[in-house]
């Protein structure tokens, strides 16, 4: 059965933020996000409008699948490949990490594709050990309390929908 | 669910599953202009020709700050088309809470039927207990003539023990009831998940 959800430490959220700093400044990209394979956002790196971040990652989690789909069918072994959309203005190069995390690179279209997948490869290649550890290393911090998070969510229901 | 105690955000994802044409896109649209404009992000949609859902519907709302932790909740509705099944799966990915969307209609018990039948299949082949995903059902179309009584959607369905709603998503009649149900179902579980029981 596999593990369903993932509690992320922040050691290891500076790990990832520092991989993927290096890989924008390296590859002079506009942002990058993180996403699980399921579509949440782990990590930002740039400046997205407030929302957008999530719905990227929403949007390259059904494209991922897609293409991975898409990829067995014609009869791929191994359909965690990358894939990249060249627009006029802004390009998108996505990259699916061993099946577990979605690597989104979106970078202005003058900036040469070789450059950002020779950095993202580099970048997937540091991120993968990451990715194994993920589900192993668990723990809330210490003044958390899901007691009062439950009953907090019942007000919050109230306040945020206009019943 | 996704926890992130770096920027202290807890993100769950909630998935609107159910035959084709039983109200699962409507009832995100209700949900997505009934939520406060600061709390919600756009209302993505990814129709065919048709302006049927092709891939999936998508919105996500947050609230504010409990215990020291931002809830975001990513809304999914699948598309209900019987060949759209493959992209079915892919939405159920890391789900949370499903609602099931029942077309309440005595002649859509055979597809709503079909449909809880290809739900299970997935959870199972994606990994999950099926029996261990919180559910609720959100028996639709109470307006409409020719309908089922809830109890018996349930028994035909074998959902005898699943919380059951109705509504009539296209007035939003019943429909926030379902989504904060399921937010509460879901969340009982996340605490679980966060500090299990010893064994």
């Amino acid at each position: 059965m596999m593990k369903q959800g993932l509690h992320i430490p922040e050691e290891m959220l500076d790990r990832i933020d520092y991989i993927l700093a290096h890989l924008a400044e390296k590859a002079h990209t506009d942002s990058i996000v993180l996403a699980d394979i399921s579509g949440q956002v782990i990590s930002l790196q740039g400046i997205m409008d407030q929302g957008t971040p999530a719905v990227v990652a929403a949007l390259a989690a059904g494209d991922v699948a897609a293409m991975a789909e898409l990829s067995s069918r014609i009869g791929e072994q191994d359909p965690h490949g990358s894939f990249f959309h060249e627009g006029e203005t802004k390009s998108i190069y996505l990259h699916n990490i061993a099946g577990s995390f979605i690597l989104i690179v979106i970078f202005r279209s003058e900036t040469p594709i070789g450059l950002v997948r020779l950095f993202a490869k580099r970048a997937v290649e540091q991120l993968l050990p990451i990715t194994e550890e993920f589900e192993e290393i668990m723990g809330p911090p210490a003044d958390y309390s899901p007691d009062d998070f439950r009953k907090g969510i019942t007000q919050e229901l109230d306040d945020t929908f206009m019943d | 669910m996704f926890i992130n105690w770096k920027l202290r955000e807890i993100n769950l994802k909630i998935v609107y599953y159910g035959p084709s044409l039983s109200g699962k896109t409507s009832s995100l649209q209700y949900i997505h202009s009934r939520t406060r404009p600061d709390r919600r992000g756009e209302l993505i949609s990814l129709k065919t020709r048709e302006d049927r859902t092709l891939y999936f519907d998508y919105m996500q709302f947050e609230m504010g700050e409990i215990s020291g932790l931002k809830p975001r909740f990513n809304i999914y509705t699948v598309p209900g088309q019987v060949y759209y099944r493959g992209t079915r799966k892919l939405v159920l990915k890391g789900v949370d809470g499903i609602v099931f969307v029942a077309d309440s209609q005595t002649k859509r018990l055979q597809d709503n039927v079909q449909a809880v039948k290809d739900l299970y299949e997935d959870l199972e082949e994606l990994g999950f207990d099926p029996w261990d995903v919180p559910l609720i059902l959100q028996c639709n179309k109470r307006d409409l003539p020719n309908i089922m009584p809830v109890h018996s959607i349930k028994e035909s369905m074998g959902l005898n023990g699943v919380p059951a709603y109705e509504s009539v998503a296209v007035d939003g009649a019943g429909v926030l009831d379902s989504l904060k149900n399921i937010i509460n179902e879901v969340v009982a579980k996340a605490r679980g998940k966060i500090y299990p029981s010893p064994a």
